[in-house]
């Protein structure tokens, strides 16, 4: 009934079909090429001729464009004055404000860095946009990573909008119980522990019928387990993931090789 | 204290429309029970009679006070409601000073609510348990502490969330017990139930909604006569009632007294 804590829209997109491991692959050397490519655009073209038509063929377009307003811009463009003001470099001053000077060097460095974390955030959106957290957890434990890691993961999405769904009944119980929580600071501070306390006590027995639960369907058990989804890991996921790695490499090379 | 409900409406954030057009008076001292199938509206019904839900359209009286501009803080001195899982509401150290949070909120006098605790305790077989953790008490019995951490508060009116739902035949009876001395009181009492024994030993007045509207409302006998009607909610009339109709009674009968009478007036005039 209560949704997962995640960014995942299910479309029906070449994106989406892809194996969540070439997906994370996907995202990772794009951030690392944006970081150890040593000409000065590369964000930028990243950004504008691979990730936004990337959001296109996963058809995540509306839901990207709203997080990149909502989260990416803001945090770039904080980045952004804190860099050009901030960075003690350059000589040609084109803006002076009290003590602080805007060079065009400090511009110009700016704008790559700003560029440079909206392409990370920018990445990842991507990634948890088309990746369905069970789908990457289940194929990563298949290939190897701990189940308890995965547990972990998976049932904290899963826990915190349970929380959040028994702190609202709780809170609704004990208003009617004639709890004021709308008014004064001090009536606020008093009414914390009936609200807080049935939810801790709540949510430690639930974690224990959990790990029960978990338990009694063989969750600790040795022998190699089956999986109710198949995702696909076909070889044009190999050779995109290969692919991948290998300009990783060419532009750490290109980066020590110029510099 | 009546509760008057005029054309209700409500739609939940995510677009369901929880209730469609509900208009509903309840009598002052009236006991009604609400029945229906998971998803019917009822618990987002009686949540708006102590303003935990504001409606979309239409309006909830209680008394002479409106719910959409009287506080939950303040409704709660007329409305008491008794959530399903006591578990969500219990976090004092022992039952006494649990049962005693309503009344204090509300203001009460010292005195009073030492009196009202006192009441509550000994309605719900608490007194012997005031020092005890509620969270070392068996599931039951906590249940017992949410009804009197309630029932303290000497409201007009009380709801119950589905009292019954995992509670033996002891536990039932003394929830019945509860009921009883509240409607002898001269309260209203408002109940979710799925146990429809529960509801035709303990209620006049049966509600049945489907789908956000009322399906059917009126005296309990009435309602179980029209299995047809209810099998739309996905009610069965209680199995006494259906024995009743199968050995071809006029009356519908609700308990074990009006079977046993129906059955004797059938051998009778035999």
């Amino acid at each position: 009934m209560h949704e997962r804590l995640s960014f995942f829209v299910k479309r029906d997109s070449a994106l989406h079909h892809l194996n969540p491991l070439t997906k994370i692959v996907l995202a990772l050397s794009i951030i690392l090429v944006s970081i150890f490519s040593p000409w000065y655009w590369t964000s930028h073209g990243l950004l504008l001729v691979v990730i936004v038509p990337l959001v296109f063929i996963g058809k995540v377009a509306n839901e990207y464009f709203t997080s990149a307003l909502r989260l990416i811009l803001p945090a770039a463009g904080f980045i952004f004055f804190m860099q050009a003001f901030f960075q003690p470099i350059g000589q040609t001053v084109i803006f002076n404000f009290w003590f602080l000077d805007i060079t065009q060097e400090s511009l110009l460095f700016a704008f790559r860095i700003a560029t440079r974390i909206t392409v990370m955030i920018s990445a990842f959106t991507l990634f948890l946009l088309t990746t369905h957290p069970s789908e990457l957890m289940s194929d990563l434990t298949r290939r190897g990573l701990p189940p308890q890691f995965a547990y972990v993961i998976i049932s904290t999405l899963q826990i915190l909008p349970q929380m959040q769904a028994k702190a609202q009944t709780i809170i609704a119980a004990q208003r009617s119980r004639g709890l004021d929580t709308e008014s004064t600071f001090f009536k606020r501070i008093g009414s914390v522990v009936p609200l807080v306390s049935p939810l801790v006590f709540g949510s430690l027995v639930e974690v224990e019928e959990r790990a029960i639960a978990i338990e009694a369907r063989g969750f600790t058990s040795k022998k190699a387990k089956t999986s109710l989804y198949e995702i696909s890991d076909r070889s044009s996921d190999k050779f995109i993931r290969w692919g991948l790695v290998i300009l990783v490499i060419i532009s750490i090379v290109l980066k020590l090789w110029l510099s | 204290m009546k509760i008057e409900i005029n054309d209700l409406r409500f739609t939940y954030p995510t677009g369901l429309e929880a209730l469609q057009g509900i208009s509903l008076t309840i009598e002052s001292g009236e006991q009604v029970a609400i029945v229906g199938q998971n998803g019917a509206g009822k618990t987002t019904l009686v949540r708006h009679f102590n303003g935990l839900l504001q409606p979309t359209a239409g309006s909830v009286l209680i008394g002479d006070w409106d719910t959409k501009i009287t506080s939950v803080a303040k409704l709660a001195s007329r409305v008491g409601y008794v959530f399903q899982n006591p578990d969500e509401q219990l976090f004092s150290k022992d039952v006494g000073t649990e049962v005693k949070f309503g009344p204090r909120n509300l203001g009460y006098s010292k005195d009073k609510t030492d009196e009202l605790v006192k009441r509550a305790l000994t309605l719900t077989e608490l007194s012997d348990k005031t020092e005890t953790n509620p969270y070392d008490l068996s599931p039951t019995w906590r249940k017992m502490v949410a009804l009197a951490s309630v029932i303290s508060m000497d409201t007009p009116i009380v709801i119950f969330d589905e009292p019954t739902t995992g509670q033996d035949a002891l536990s039932i009876a003394r929830i019945a017990h509860v009921i009883a001395e509240l409607r002898r009181e001269g309260k209203t009492v408002v109940t979710i139930t799925h146990d429809i024994d529960f509801c035709a030993e303990n209620f006049e007045r049966v509600i049945a909604l489907s789908e956000g509207r009322i399906l059917l409302d009126g005296v309990a006998a009435n309602i179980f006569g029209q299995d047809e009607v209810l099998a739309q909610t996905y009610v069965d009339p209680p199995q006494l009632t259906r024995l009743g109709k199968k050995l071809g009674f006029k009356e519908t009968v609700r308990n074990q007294e009006e079977f046993l009478t129906s059955l004797r007036g059938t051998s009778d005039s035999e």
